[in-house]
């Protein structure tokens, strides 16, 4: 088991009229649900089918924070791997399968940029997300929306996410860096994020 | 950090990039575990994070990686049951696949290479080698011998279809039994389970070390019983060199917990090692 228990987060306690994920977002992969049972039960196909619908968005966003090759396929295979051994690793409740694989694999290559233990578990990432990453049309229709929504933000902000998401700079390390004041670089790491949120849901 | 009521939503997005310092994340997941609000907050963040991820560019996988990682779940199939108790989760300090994929292409090359110089500039010496060949080969059939045989030990423990009985006074009805094998200096344990009852969807068993130490108990992995109520829980990573004092089972939520939660469903005493 690789519960952290310093971590307790857990899936809200959720009545089926107030859970955005399990009351049947168009989100709700049930294609992946569907592999990942067939992965508990020993189905390699099955893996490969997440391995091939996945991995090249792990793959890239481990590459993204990492910047070679090597290190970020590290990354991707034991993301990959550690979802083999322990597939309900991933619960419903956590949102997409594919959001949820590409937030773990940011920690993770953050993780190994500061060569650090890993400092969280896959088990303690909740996400709410309405985007179906199953589909590879979607999947590639939201990156693009994303990106023209991340060019559109203005520079400082885009600067400030993109060093703590991408560049592993905490905000203190971004203020020492741009001479921001601190707390203008976390409202704009913030803003970032819903600015985002809402252009996606808009 | 913290306002009377809710942590600030700059200080959550931080929490959920990792960036706040020990102290700071402890007060904030101590916030969370009574805030549902803030829980949602930073599950929306999340989401959020989810969709930059999606802004970088897209990569095509280096050559090879696929067969790398399909070989490594082969590998891996081999050598552990499909079924939902037997799969341990892997810690995050595994061996890294990079370590395996150099090993596994320039050791063969390198062995053909050396063999190759050995015969050829020390063909005198080809009898010796041919001797320290049939040695090593000698021994490597034993570790397989031996492999499979544990191999074996694992298979008839762990198998679906394996007919798990216990045996109990006569006319007793069956009643849920756990039987852990807890070898403390190596963090290594076997637990098998039999006679559990059905649990909902949302709900899963979980197994407690508790430590002679006194210390908090110790999760020591989830499991759900098969058709026939037999479950079973092989190697899970754990530390290594605590005793145990006792096992405890509880029902936790399907991603378990990180203390058991009562009542305990088994519990049994450990005796000290060696008796």
């Amino acid at each position: 088991m690789t519960e952290n228990p310093s971590n307790p987060i857990r899936p809200p306690h959720r009545s089926s009229n107030e859970d955005p994920i399990s009351s049947g977002l168009p989100a709700a992969p049930a294609n992946d649900e569907l592999l990942l049972n067939r992965v508990q039960g020993g189905d390699q196909k099955a893996m490969a089918e997440i391995f091939d619908r996945y991995g090249s968005t792990v793959y890239s966003v481990a590459l993204r924070v990492l910047g070679d090759s090597g290190q970020a396929e590290d990354v991707m295979q034991e993301i990959f791997f550690q979802l083999w051994k322990s597939p309900y690793a991933f619960a419903r409740e956590r949102g997409s399968l594919g959001a949820w694989l590409a937030v773990i694999t940011r920690h993770r290559a953050i993780d190994s940029l500061r060569r650090r233990k890993p400092t969280s578990s896959t088990d303690d990432v909740v996400l709410f997300s309405s985007t179906n990453l199953a589909s590879e049309v979607e999947r590639n229709t939201m990156m693009e929306k994303v990106r023209d929504v991340m060019n559109d933000l203005p520079s400082e902000q885009r600067k400030s996410v993109e060093l703590a998401f991408f560049e592993g700079l905490s905000h203190s390390e971004i203020a020492a860096q741009t001479g921001d004041p601190l707390g203008t670089v976390k409202t704009r790491i913030r803003l970032a994020l819903i600015s985002l949120r809402k252009a996606i849901r808009a | 950090m913290t306002d009377r009521i809710h942590i600030s939503p700059e200080d959550l997005a931080l929490y959920a990039m990792r960036y706040l310092s020990a102290e700071e994340s402890a007060t904030v997941n101590q916030h969370l575990e009574e805030c549902a609000i803030c829980r949602t907050e930073v599950a929306e963040l999340s989401g959020d994070m989810a969709l930059l991820a999606l802004s970088v560019e897209q990569h095509p996988l280096p050559e090879g990686a696929r067969k790398r990682f399909i070989d490594r779940i082969a590998v891996d199939a081999v050598s552990t049951l499909p079924s939902t108790a037997a799969k341990p989760p892997v810690p995050l300090t595994a061996v890294s696949p990079s370590t395996a994929r150099r090993s596994a292409a320039w050791l063969p090359w390198a062995a053909v290479a050396a063999l190759i110089i050995v015969s050829a500039w020390l063909g005198a010496k080809i009898n010796v080698l041919n001797q320290k060949l049939q040695e090593e080969s000698n021994r490597a059939a034993e570790l397989t011998m031996a492999n499979a045989h544990a191999q074996e030990v694992l298979d008839v423990l762990t198998a679906p279809s394996a007919q798990r009985v216990v045996l109990t006074p006569a006319k007793t009805p069956p009643v849920p039994t756990g039987r852990a094998v807890y070898l403390a200096e190596r963090g290594a344990l076997i637990f098998q389970a039999n006679n559990l009852a059905r649990l909902d969807p949302d709900k899963t068993y979980e197994l407690w070390i508790i430590p002679a130490n006194g210390k908090s108990p110790i999760p020591a992995g989830l499991f759900r019983p098969d058709a026939s109520g037999g479950a079973s829980i092989v190697l899970p990573p754990l530390p290594k060199g605590i005793p145990a004092k006792a096992f405890g089972v509880t029902v936790e939520k399907a991603e378990g917990a990180t203390a058991p939660t009562l009542p305990i469903i088994l519990s049994g005493a450990a005796a000290p090692s060696g008796e």
